[in-house]
């Protein structure tokens, strides 16, 4: 049975329309006018116990947004949401408790306190039985090696300690399903390392349910099997990141390298995109073409030295894709 | 689910450590607050040392309305002024996000992580002054008068309070709500005086609208067996009620921003 289910949700805002100008200004204090922004659009999905789902898009997609109706902060406009079999907003309290949640852009830490004081402030509010408490604390302290400033004010820590102090305290309570906006950003190469590997450990050990929303597709990579991407608010993909390409249309690359020039070359199962005299770069049509297919029409009278198929990386394949949508005004 | 006996004694504690990693700070805010309301009482008494009377009300009972209204609204302002005044913040950066995701009564947690023990020198000198006003003013006590005197007190400090709750939680639907704040403010100013000063039209407005009057005026001509303008010998139960009934609009109010939250953006 699903741990938290979407359907057909939608979420719009209403926004007062600005108008250009002093007088503009002044018109619109006197005439209100509105537009509706449709931060979510439509999106359903459903996630098992034990999945880690990484949740996608460009700024303004509506991740946030959905991740905020998904903890009980917002009330979708339309559809349902449904986490441990709960409409998170009607039951906000009984679903924070059994819920972790890590803003990467604002802090739970109390600033002036230490560490510690804010995970033993939690302890109360989250009513955690004492020796549990000891127990995860052990041990988060030691897998993200906080031992030596879990006793120094929030404020004198880097932005890395801070991250790693805010997922641990997420979790001293043992929560069913984390969830994290944004929990990278902003961290240098080391600590998102120590965030990912700890994050993926987590997922796979306790079999804690894990979505997380990111800019960042290393993320996605290495702490999440499965992908949720979403644009304009509207669901673009769910599936395992290997099938994303397939998806998106992205295809693969393929360099033939002859000894001499054989000159202009035509195929049916690959388009020629780079002509470099010996080197020839061409897009395969189809998944289904295979380097067999391509030399098999290609023939022998010709002096092949090498060949070399590449698979675009993932990021290329999204950077391809929003930069044609942005092009074109719509998705390839 | 938390255990509110307990959740509230450890938020204090919380705040109280966070603010005493400041002490110098803290010290010199009680200090001022304790020296500007001194010298604006001093003025006051002044001016009626000069005059006579203000509206029928001689000195002492005016110190006693003036510590009234400073007692009442130091017991409703710790728990809800700089914790409701941030709230245009807390939508703005975000952080009301991290507090609905708590499970804890949002109300709660913002309350009790801010009591805002600054108003300490209030409330001495309001204390200070009530005693010797007390000592000056004519009225007879009894267990029940004295009682009545509490719950005004109460009442008033309740009507500070739900008035600060609701504008703070205006600020989850509009953003912005500190401008709400200057209104209060400027009736809190007017609500200092004996109310029949003012025109009828004011005098309507906060008995109503602008509640203000319950906090001081009405509760203490009430014990001191003064006219009431429009009220007259409802003035006592007015100021009884006058409380429960703004925490009532006030919860309302909370609830209702509370589920129409959008949050700044982002």
């Amino acid at each position: 049975m699903a741990i938290i289910s979407a359907s057909s949700v939608e979420k719009v805002f209403r926004q007062p329309k600005r108008q250009a100008g002093f007088g503009g200004a002044i018109r619109s204090l006197f005439s209100r006018e509105f537009t509706e922004i449709r931060a979510v659009d439509g999106i359903s999905f459903a996630i098992e116990p034990g999945e880690a789902v990484g949740y996608l898009g460009p700024n303004g997609a509506g991740k946030s947004t959905m991740i905020k109706m998904m903890t009980g902060i917002l009330v979708p406009s339309s559809g349902t949401v449904e986490v441990l079999g709960r409409e998170p907003h009607s039951h906000r309290i009984t679903n924070a408790a059994e819920i972790g949640v890590v803003f990467g852009q604002r802090s739970q830490l109390w600033w002036d306190l230490p560490v510690r004081d804010s995970f033993e402030l939690n302890r109360h509010i989250y009513d955690i039985p004492a020796p549990r408490f000891a127990d995860n604390l052990a041990r988060l302290t030691a897998m993200l090696d906080m031992a030596f400033y879990i006793d120094r004010p929030v404020r004198q820590l880097s932005l890395g300690q801070r991250m790693r102090a805010e997922i641990a305290m997420a979790l001293l309570h043992d929560p069913k399903i984390l969830f994290l906006d944004e929990p990278t950003i902003g961290l240098d190469v080391v600590a998102k390392d120590t965030v990912r590997k700890f994050l993926a450990e987590v997922n796979r050990e306790r079999g804690t349910t894990i979505i997380l929303t990111t800019h960042d597709l290393v993320d996605i990579e290495e702490i999440c099997p499965r992908l949720i991407m979403v644009d304009d608010g509207k669901l673009l993909f769910d599936g395992e990141l290997k099938h994303l390409r397939t998806a998106l249309g992205s295809r693969r690359r393929l360099k033939l390298e002859f000894g001499t020039d054989p000159g202009p070359i035509t195929l049916k199962t690959a388009a020629l995109v780079t002509d470099e005299g010996a080197a020839k770069h061409f897009l395969l049509e189809s998944e289904q073409t295979s380097i067999l297919d391509v030399l098999t029409e290609l023939g022998s009278g010709h002096d092949l030295k090498d060949v070399k198929l590449e698979e675009p990386d993932i990021e290329e394949v999204i950077r391809t894709f929003y930069r044609n949508k942005a092009q074109t005004g719509a998705a390839p | 689910m938390a255990r509110l006996h307990i959740v509230i004694p450890a938020l204090v504690h919380a705040f109280i450590k966070s603010k005493t990693e400041y002490p110098g700070a803290m010290v010199l805010g009680w200090l001022s607050q304790f020296a500007a309301y001194g010298s604006m009482y001093t003025t006051i008494s002044l001016i009626l040392a000069r005059f006579g009377t203000l509206g029928g009300w001689v000195w002492p009972e005016i110190a006693l309305l003036l510590s009234f209204h400073l007692l009442a609204y130091s017991l409703g302002a710790s728990l809800s002024f700089v914790q409701f005044r941030e709230m245009e913040e807390k939508v703005r950066m975000g952080t009301m996000d991290a507090i609905l995701v708590k499970p804890i009564s949002p109300w709660t947690y913002i309350v009790f992580s801010g009591l805002n023990i600054g108003y300490a020198g209030h409330i001495i000198l309001a204390i200070g002054l009530m005693v010797w006003a007390l000592s000056q003013v004519e009225v007879t006590w009894t267990i029940q008068s004295a009682l009545m005197f509490l719950c005004y007190l109460v009442s008033a400090a309740m009507i500070v309070a739900a008035i600060m709750t609701m504008i703070g939680a205006t600020a989850l639907v509009w953003v912005k709500s500190n401008h709400l704040f200057s209104i209060f403010f400027g009736f809190w100013e007017l609500a200092r005086y004996p109310l029949n000063i003012f025109p009828l039209p004011l005098q309507i407005l906060m008995l109503t609208f602008a509640p203000l009057a319950f906090m001081a005026y009405v509760p203490v001509a009430a014990t001191l067996g003064k006219p009431v303008p429009l009220l007259g010998d409802w003035a006592g139960l007015a100021s009884l009620l006058a409380g429960p009934l703004a925490v009532l609009l006030g919860t309302l109010h909370w609830r209702h921003c509370i589920r129409n939250y959008q949050g700044a953006g982002g």
